[in-house]
Order: C-alpha cells, then structure tokens, then sequence
C-alpha cells in the first residue's frame, strides 16, 4: 500500500468520522438528551394530549425543567406522558399536570402545577379528578388551545353575523323611514316635554310665590285673629256679647218660622205644580188625539171634506136665509083652520 | 378513407410537413433512447459494482478528491447562508413573531433545504465536470479503450469508485454545512440582530426533530449519486476531441443542476406530503 493511498484512507476515515461524531454530537445537543442519568421521570396520564409533542419543555412555576419524553395510548382511554425532570427539581405538594399551549404559534408545554392552583374552570378540574389515582401516576388534563378557542368565537361571530342578518331584514328601509320618522317624533315630544316643564317649572315657581304669598296672607290672618280674640275678650269682659248672642237667638229663632213659612209655601206651590202637570197632561192626550183625527173634533180638524160640506153648507144657508127673507111665505104658511 | 386516398411517399424529395412529423419522432425516440441508454448505465453500474477488487483501492482517492477537496466550499456556501438566513428571518417576521423564531427559521431551512441544496449544486459544478472532464479526457485520448484491450472493466474500474465516493461523501459535506450553517446564523443572530443565545437556542431546539438531519443527508446521498452517474455517463459518451470533453462537461453540470432539483422534490413529496411536526 502506497503512502498516497495511506493518506487518502485516513483524510478520507477521519472525514467521515468526525463529521459523523459531529453531527451526532450536535443533535443530541440539541435534542438535550440525558447523556449521564441527569433526569428523573414522572409519569402522567390523561384523556387527551392536546398538540404537546416529544421534547415539549416541562414547566414548574414558569421555569423550564425538563422535557417530554414519551406519549403513548394507555389502557381504557387514557394517554400516558413520560416526562423527564431535572434531578435537582422538586414537584410540588399536591402535583397535577396541564397540558397548555405556550404561545400563538403551536408551541405547547406541560405545566405541572399544585392542585390548589388550577384555574377555576368545573370541566378541567372533572377531568383531572377523573385522571387521579392512587399511584405514582399524576393527574393531568389538556387546556383547550388557541384554534379551538378561536373556532368557539368563530362560532360566536357566526351567530352574530346571523343575528345581524336578521336585525337587517327586519330594519328594512321603511322600518328605517319609520324609525327615523319615531325618533324625530320623539325628538319634537322632548322638545315639547322639556318646554312644558319649563312652563310648569314656571308655574311652579308662581304657585310657589303664591303660597308663600298665601302663607303670608294666613299669617296676616292669623296676626288679625289673635287680634280679634283680644278684642273679643276684651267683648266678653264688658257684657256686649252676651247681648249680641241674644239677638241672634231671636234673630235665628225668626228665621226659623219664616223658614217653616217658607216650607209651607213650597209645598203648596208641589201641589199645585202636580196639578198642573196632569191637567197639562190631559190637555196633552186631548190635543193628541185632535191631531190623531180620533173623535168628532179630531175628524173636524183634520178631515178637509167636513169642512168643505161645513162651508157649502153655511154657503147654502145663507142662500136659504136670503130666499127666506125675500120670499118668506114659501117657507111660512100660517094657517088658522 | 379508401386504400386508394392514402398519400403517396415519395422517394425522391419529401415534402416540408413530411419532414417535419420525421424530426418529431427522431426528437421523440431520441429522448426515450437516452432515458432507456441512462437506466442500462446505471444497471450496469450496479452490477459492475460487484467487482469490489476493481473499485475499492480507488474508492479512498475519489473520495478524497470529490469529497474531502468539497469541504472548503460546502462550508464557504454554509456561512453565508446561515447569515443570510438568519437576517431574512428577522426582516421578514421582525416584531411579528417572537425573537426565537429566527434561530426555528435558521435551523429548519439549513437543515432541510439549503445545506443540502445549496451544497449539491455547488458540488454538481465541482464534482460532475471534474468527473465528466476526466473520463472525457480519457475517452478521447484512447485511455479507456486501453483498459478495455486490458481487460479492465471500465465500468468498475472507473465509474463505482467515483460513484460510491461520491453518494458517500456528498453527506458529509452537507453535514458539515448544515453544523456550520445553524452555527452561522447563530453568531449571526446575537451579532447582528436583537436575539441572545438562549433565545437562537430555544428557537432551534422547540421545533427540532432528528427527522429533519435524516432527511437532508439522505437528499444529499442522492444528490451524489445523481452527479457522480451524470458525470460519468457525460465523460463516457464523449466525442470530438477537446472540444467535445467541454461541451459535455457543461452539459454534466446542467444536467446535474436539474437533477438535484428534480430529486429535492421528489423527496419533499416522498417524505414531506402529509407529515406534521407532531
């Protein structure tokens, strides 16, 4: 084997071999894989493992502290997490694993929290009361992600879009006209109602300076009353009042006759009014009748022969009379045997 | 249509149309001759491969000379790309996204794409004209001829080795740009734009997957084999003299580029099409 040939076979292995070493080197960097048994592992299990992945970071508290390892189906439904935790870190007291997404961009991570500290959502706390156990298993439950929270206020949006469609095909053009039309109503009934107001206020404000002139007036009256009453008391001091009241005993006293005067005449005039009502209504049926043309005189009245035969006959009465008078003897024939 | 309406060839002066539909079928058995004569080469090439005596002693030459000599370019291609990518990153998402993304942008199109690409072009230039030169070179001097009144199979004598070089170290060039690559856009990144290193770190690591390795050292794999058989096939079927050594180590190197894209697809559809990071 020749020198060049030596050469070429060892450029060429060493080549390959710490490029080999280097990437190998370089993804297990980058993968952090446990290279020395500086991790120990956990293991959760829960319904569903929403969009976490291997080598998803575990979080406590915020801080990053280890990785997710291993997801696989697990017996009767559940989904079992194997997650790698940095020796060094402690779990908390009563520990419960989240599954949540770490930003917009579908990056997910695995909390795990204190059971005392999840968020007082009633389906997440069923879900990882359903997932407890009585083993070394944690419990966890997935958080809905960003898409899902999205498709529910896409869903929402859509409601709204259709609740607006309908507004719109109620608010059609002439509901519009008309709503305007109310609101300019409206508009001119506040007008006027705030007008109004302000005249009541006005007139409030009269009826205030009236009453406050009418309780100035009382007051004067009052002033005036206890005046009286002193001069009253000064009345009674002297006897004028006792002859006052007397002669208004006397003056009552003949009120009162001439009331009973007065009593007597009014029923008269009762009587006397009866009466003349039924005489008024006698006289009443009488002249319905005439009008009717019941009777001799009804007939008289409204028949016209009657009085056409009434008026022939005086006609030929006084022809009669004439004739009479002037040949008496045609009619007058005294004979004496 | 009677017997008697069929036109009649005339064997004197063919028409112009005649000629024409004549050039389309030499155009058309030309191409399929030439995929057919591609497969038998590379048929043959396997088989000749079997005479491992013929090509191991030469196998460590060519893969210092394609593979090895390859490295300083691989990684001058790899720097600048890595700091490219790393500002293109951060110019076209800027504020949008978070900071760690451009060392996510950085690692998955080094990773995946340009390393291997970018690489697999710049060695089709280098590799498959040095390859297709020499063995034209070769071809045209007789040489080739003389190993055959040898009784050396050219085949196994000259091409496995350089193809079996070739599609082996092809992967490690690559390797190499894809660590330089990340590395550059790294120092990029908390050089010149507003992202620290655990941020660059934190954005590689939350998206990575060994998949992603794979699949770029497989591409490139492919990508040697194709300039290394192109090449060879290019030097084999030389005529002409000096003149046709160029002529075909320009097409090699066309070929090859076309090649390597071809291939790039190929393999997203393979291994891309419906696969979700999850």
């Amino acid at each position: 084997m020749s020198s060049v040939r030596r050469t070429n076979d060892f450029l060429v292995g060493a080549s390959v071999l710490i490029v080999a070493v280097l990437l190998i080197v370089t993804v297990l960097w980058v993968q952090q894989a446990d290279i020395g048994g500086k991790t120990r592992h956990i293991v959760a299990r829960t319904r569903d493992v929403g969009g976490v992945a291997l080598g998803n970071p575990v979080v406590i508290r915020g801080v990053r502290a280890g990785q997710v390892e291993g997801i696989a189906l697990g017996e009767r439904g559940w989904v079992v997490l194997k997650l790698a935790i940095d020796k060094g870190v402690s779990l908390p007291a009563d520990p419960v694993v989240l599954l949540v997404a770490a930003s917009l961009f579908g990056e997910w991570q695995v909390t795990v929290t204190d059971a005392t500290g999840i968020p007082p959502d009633r389906d997440l706390r069923a879900a990882l009361l359903a997932a407890h156990t009585n083993s070394d298993t944690l419990a966890g439950a997935a958080l809905p992600d960003i898409a899902q929270l999205t498709s529910v206020a896409g869903r929402i949006a859509g409601d709204v879009a259709k609740v607006s469609d309908r507004v719109q095909v109620a608010f059609d053009d002439k509901a519009a006209a008309e709503l305007r039309e109310s609101i300019k109503n409206f508009a001119l009934l506040s007008s006027e109602l705030a007008s109004t107001v302000k005249l009541q206020s006005k007139n409030l404000e009269h009826i205030s300076s009236s009453v406050q002139q009418g309780l100035a007036t009382v007051n004067a009256a009052a002033a005036n009353l206890n005046h009286f009453s002193a001069r009253v008391d000064s009345a009674t001091s002297r006897g004028e009042l006792q002859t006052l009241v007397t002669n208004s005993q006397t003056a009552a006293r003949e009120l009162v006759e001439a009331t009973k005067a007065l009593r007597k005449l009014s029923d008269d005039v009762n009587v006397t009014q009866t009466r003349l009502s039924a005489a008024v209504s006698r006289t009443d049926s009488v002249l319905r009748k005439i009008n009717d043309g019941q009777g001799t005189l009804g007939r008289m009245v409204n028949d016209p022969h009657l009085y056409q035969n009434s008026d022939s006959l005086v006609t030929e009465l006084r022809s009669l009379v004439a004739d009479l008078k002037k040949n008496p003897k045609r009619y007058i024939n005294l004979r004496v045997f | 249509m009677g017997v008697s309406r069929l036109p009649i060839v005339s064997t004197t002066a063919p028409s112009r149309a005649v000629s024409g539909i004549t050039a389309l079928g030499r155009g058309v058995r030309e191409s399929v001759e030439s995929i057919g004569t591609g497969y038998r080469f590379v048929i043959d090439v396997l088989r000749a491969s079997r005479d491992s005596r013929s090509w191991m002693p030469e196998f460590t030459l060519h893969a210092r000379t394609l593979g090895v000599g390859s490295l300083p370019i691989g990684i001058f291609i790899a720097i600048f790309t890595g700091i490219v990518l790393a500002l293109l990153a951060s110019y076209s998402v800027g504020d949008i996204v978070p900071p760690y993304f451009v060392g996510t942008l950085v690692q998955k199109t080094v990773t995946l794409e340009l390393a291997p690409v970018l690489t697999g072009l710049a060695l089709a230039g280098r590799v498959g004209a040095n390859i297709a030169a020499e063995l034209g070179t070769m071809r045209v001097t007789e040489q080739i001829d003389a190993l055959e009144t040898l009784t050396f199979d050219p085949l196994s004598y000259l091409v496995v080795p350089r193809v079996f070089a070739s599609t082996l170290m092809f992967p490690i060039v690559v390797g190499v740009a894809m660590v330089v690559g990340v590395t550059s856009g790294w120092l990029a990144a908390i050089g010149l734009l507003d992202v620290t290193t655990p941020q660059f770190l934190k954005g590689v690591r939350i998206f990575f997957a060994d998949f992603d390795v794979r699949y770029g050292l497989v591409k490139a794999a492919s990508f040697g084999a194709a300039v290394s058989l192109i090449g060879c096939r290019a030097g084999l079927t030389t005529m002409g003299g000096a003149q046709g050594v160029g002529r075909n180590a320009t097409r090699a190197v066309v070929i090859s580029a076309v090649m390597i894209l071809v291939l790039d697809a190929f393999w997203a559809v393979v291994w891309l099409t419906g696969r979700t990071l999850k």
